[in-house]
């Protein structure tokens, strides 16, 4: 394990601009990997190994800004069953509660992280009757209720559990099919993308109805990433299957896409609203880039599709991206075995 | 038809009230709870009487006989509505028959029998009108043919506790306020008794009675003379029927039926609001007719005085708001929880040019160049990674719960399917990977370019073999010898034929190296080996053999069957 700064770019200031990109190599492909967000652990992130088979990897790794080196704490490494299908650190910024960080695969996962070790708080299933629990694709952690976690599943449910309690809050058979992703949009509000093509939008105060905001062009085509702006939850933004194009929508007008941002080459396989600003995006793919794109302009037509303002050229496929809510300056990618952080 | 039992403080009272005006008869009405209707409560009678059947030879007073009356007259009724089997076991040698009553009594006795919802009848009327009904000329009223003074001409219902109190008398008198005050009177202060009270209000009785009874009932007052003023009393009650109908004097009984029947039909016509009896039907059983009749006259009544059941005003369930309502609320929550944020924002413009970011402006003149590069590429690895953990690393639970035994997840076949295209397509990126002669693309020429890697190696393989079995057949033969000043050491490895030892010992002999000690041994595979020990001596000439010399003649002995034996000397 080495750490290593990675001059990819020429320009005129080479020395100051390679300080902004910091790269982390592991010994394993990584895909779930997610920020800190308590003010006392800045430049801190969790990666997860993506191994076909039952023992898997965390590590939580640490940026010393004094030398650009990224570190891992081999106390802080520890062995997690079936890769994770995501990782998210407790949404704490004032450290009122104990370090928590969560992960899902079989079952979802709440770890406690001290200075020198990282224990299993809770190991939450729902299923009372056996051990089994509907494997869960991946979960979101409610920034205005931190009790809260709603976790997406391929038996075509959405469950939102009480971490204090360890209990399930509530149940809902989301889709026709698997839920690829969950995002929350305020205290009681939530929304699914599912293989049946959809976008819904739940309320716990009316769990009888769902509403679809979205649906896929092409029957059945699945939807396999969600993000909701916390900034403006009046916009999310989905992924779908095999495309290179992002879908931004409306929640106050179903149906209708606001824009659609089609200016990458690939697939796209990851998208993060900025956590400060209402009016910007950013999203990664297959060809290696990761862009930013500034909708403040969404009202309007553009000639020509929406073009990205800003753009990074990774080494490989970009499979993970990440915005910084407590460092709003920094976005985070996964590529291959590297890790990096990067400054907008 | 179940009747109360009878209340004493209640007759009490209303024999005091009825004697106390001195009318011929008290009933009270009292409501049943559970049906909601007026039913004979208790009564007295205070009226005429034209048998008197008793046991005891001394005379009663008028007041015992009245009350003795009514209980035989309430006796009767059961009797009679009991039917035939029950009369017979009831009745006492002194019980009444019906042929023993006048019509007063017979009227008195139909009361019993009758019901009255509130608000229909007198007694009902008056009941839910809360205030008192006087009906002066009832017999008038109800039919005009009757003119007999012995009929109930006055009626008055007065409401009072839970029900309702009927007076009747044969007079016709008008409504009078002072007389429903002063019946109100008994049963108002009949609620708080008072012991002293009592012997005052019944000497009171005892003293007006006579008076009053003499002037309003000179029939009565003649039932208390000699029996032969009895007769007169029937000649009198016939010559009255006679006046009546105007039939001619014939049979007492046959004359009496008629008139009895006349005055149950008019009875019942009274009593019976909106319907029609059968009053004139003849039959030979005279208790047998008038049980049906009283039986019939009940059941009618409470048929018709039977509400029908109320039907419940449909309640509007109102209409279940649609999906788009409850959108809207959710939209409508999150906009106001939210709405505060949204002039905070800053802009990412001025963040970025603040500092030294790590992304380039955007450059739209790359686009062809990566368009060209990245297009062929895209079907093959296309969001490789998102599709393998949302497709396939959620179904390797399900392996690993089946090797635990446990129930396992049903997967359904679509996505067993696409599991399997996915690891078939990572093995084809893996195999590709490895194969160093790689021509194209496709599954077909990477299969392809497999089978002829694998035959290249299976040939290579055949070629290291042969190489390693000559090496190990050039080792079959094999020479040594060192000598140092006088002392020599030998080693031969050959092939082993018979007295190959003793020839080698021979040779040595003639060099003049005489050998000391030998180790010798064959190999399983037929390899012969000898480790020998030997000191050197000077021959004639003073001359020590050379190792050459030894070495050469040793190699002269040993087999020579190998065809490569000149060139394998030559080596060593």
């Amino acid at each position: 394990m080495g750490a290593s700064s990675d001059p990819t770019q020429d320009g005129s200031d080479e020395q100051q601009k390679r300080s902004e990109i910091y790269t982390y190599e592991a010994p394993w492909h990584i895909y779930a990997m997610n920020w800190s967000v308590r003010r006392d652990k800045k430049y801190r992130l969790a990666i997860a190994s993506l191994l076909e088979q039952y023992p898997n990897r965390v590590e939580i790794v640490q940026l010393d800004d004094s030398n650009g080196e990224i570190r891992s704490d081999p106390s802080l490494s520890f062995e997690h069953p079936y890769p994770p299908t995501k990782a998210i650190f407790i949404p704490d910024k004032d450290c009122h509660r104990p370090d928590l960080l969560a992960t899902s695969s079989d079952f979802l996962r709440v770890w406690h992280i001290s200075e020198s070790a990282v224990e299993l708080k809770s190991l939450l299933n729902g299923n009372k009757n056996s051990e089994y629990c509907g494997p869960l694709t991946s979960f979101d952690w409610n920034e205005a209720e931190p009790r809260r976690i709603g976790t997406s599943s391929i038996d075509t449910t959405c469950t939102i559990w009480d971490i204090e309690k360890e209990t399930v809050d509530t149940q809902l058979i989301a889709h026709d099919k698997e839920v690829y992703d969950i995002a929350w949009g305020g205290v009681g509000v939530f929304a699914s993308v599912s293989a049946d093509g959809s976008v819904r939008v739940f309320d716990l105060r009316d769990k009888e109805h769902s509403t679809i905001i979205y649906e896929s062009s092409e029957p059945d085509t699945p939807l396999v990433r969600l993000g909701w702006n916390k900034q403006d939850p009046r916009y999310m933004a989905t992924i779908i299957m095999d495309s290179a194009k992002v879908v931004v929508l409306d929640i106050r007008f179903p149906t209708l896409p606001v824009v659609e941002l089609q200016r990458h080459q690939a697939s796209v396989n990851a998208i993060a609203w900025a956590p400060h600003s209402s009016c910007h995006i950013c999203t990664a793919g297959d060809d290696s880039q990761a862009l930013i794109w500034d909708l403040s302009s969404m009202g309007q037509p553009v000639e020509g599709g929406l073009d990205p303002i800003l753009a990074y050229t990774a080494g490989a496929e970009i499979e993970q991206l990440q915005w910084s809510s407590s460092q709003p300056d920094w976005v985070a990618i996964a590529f291959s075995t590297k890790l990096q952080i990067l400054r907008v | 038809m179940a009747t109360p039992p009878p209340n004493n403080s209640l007759q009490t009272m209303l024999r005091a009230a009825v004697q106390s005006v001195q009318w011929t008869y008290s009933l009270f009405w009292q409501l049943c709870p559970h049906k909601g209707i007026l039913t004979w409560g208790d009564g007295y009678y205070n009226g005429a009487i034209k048998t008197r059947k008793t046991v005891q030879a001394m005379e009663v007073s008028t007041e015992e006989a009245s009350l003795q009356r009514s209980e035989q007259l309430r006796e009767l009724y059961e009797s009679l509505s009991g039917g035939e089997t029950n009369a017979k076991t009831r009745r006492p040698c002194a019980s009444l028959s019906p042929e023993d009553l006048t019509e007063t009594e017979w009227f008195y006795l139909l009361c019993v029998s009758f019901s009255f919802h509130p608000g229909l009848g007198l007694p009902g009327t008056a009941y839910a009108r809360r205030q008192h009904l006087w009906l002066s000329g009832a017999n008038e009223v109800d039919s005009k043919t009757f003119s007999r003074a012995i009929l109930a001409k006055t009626v008055v219902c007065i409401p009072v506790l839970e029900g309702v109190v009927e007076l009747g008398t044969t007079d016709k008198m008008e409504e009078d306020l002072n007389f429903i005050q002063h019946i109100k009177s008994f049963f108002i202060d009949q609620q708080h008794p008072a012991l002293t009270a009592k012997p005052a209000l019944s000497e009171q009785y005892s003293t007006s009675k006579p008076t009053s009874s003499s002037s309003s009932y000179p029939l009565v007052t003649a039932n208390n003379t000699i029996p032969i003023q009895n007769i007169v009393d029937r000649g009198e009650a016939i010559i009255l029927n006679n006046n009546t109908k105007e039939a001619e004097l014939a049979v007492p009984n046959s004359s009496f039926i008629p008139s009895e029947l006349m005055e149950l039909d008019a009875t019942l016509e009274e009593f019976r609001v909106g319907s029609s009896g059968d009053g004139s039907n003849h039959l030979d059983s005279f208790p047998t007719e008038k049980s049906m009749a009283l039986c019939s006259a009940g059941l009618e009544l409470l048929q018709l005085q039977l509400p029908p059941a109320p039907a419940h005003p449909p309640t509007e369930n109102l209409a279940q708001g649609g999906t788009d309502t409850h959108y809207s609320q959710t939209v409508s929550s999150i906009l106001q929880k939210n709405s505060r944020r949204w002039p905070e924002s800053p802009s990412l413009n001025l963040l970025t040019d603040s500092f030294q970011s790590a992304f380039n402006k955007w450059n739209s003149g790359a686009d062809d160049y990566q368009h060209h590069f990245h297009v062929s590429v895209a079907s093959v690895t296309s969001q490789w990674l998102l599709k393998y953990i949302l497709f396939s690393v959620p179904y390797l639970h399900t392996n690993w719960l089946k090797g635990k035994g446990t129930s396992p997840y049903e997967t359904s076949h679509v996505m067993a399917e696409r599991h399997r295209r996915e690891k078939l397509n990572e093995r084809f990126l893996i195999l590709r990977s490895m194969v160093p002669s790689v021509t194209r693309m496709d599954k077909a020429s990477i299969l392809g370019d497999t089978i002829e890697y694998i035959k290249q190696l299976r040939d290579k393989i055949e070629s290291l073999e042969a190489r390693k079995r000559l090496t190990g057949k050039r080792r079959m033969r094999q020479v040594e010898v060192s000598i140092i000043e006088s002392e020599a050491l030998l080693e031969v490895e050959c092939v082993h034929r018979e007295g190959l030892l003793l020839d080698l010992m021979t040779k040595l002999r003639e060099l003049g190296v005489e050998v000391m000690m030998v180790q010798s041994w064959v190999k399983d595979d037929g390899v012969f080996v000898a480790e020998m020990r030997a000191m050197v001596r000077e021959n004639g000439n003073g001359i020590k053999a050379s190792v050459i010399e030894v070495k050469n003649a040793l190699n002269q002995i040993i087999p020579r069957h190998e065809p490569y034996t000149l060139a394998s000397s030559d080596h060593f």
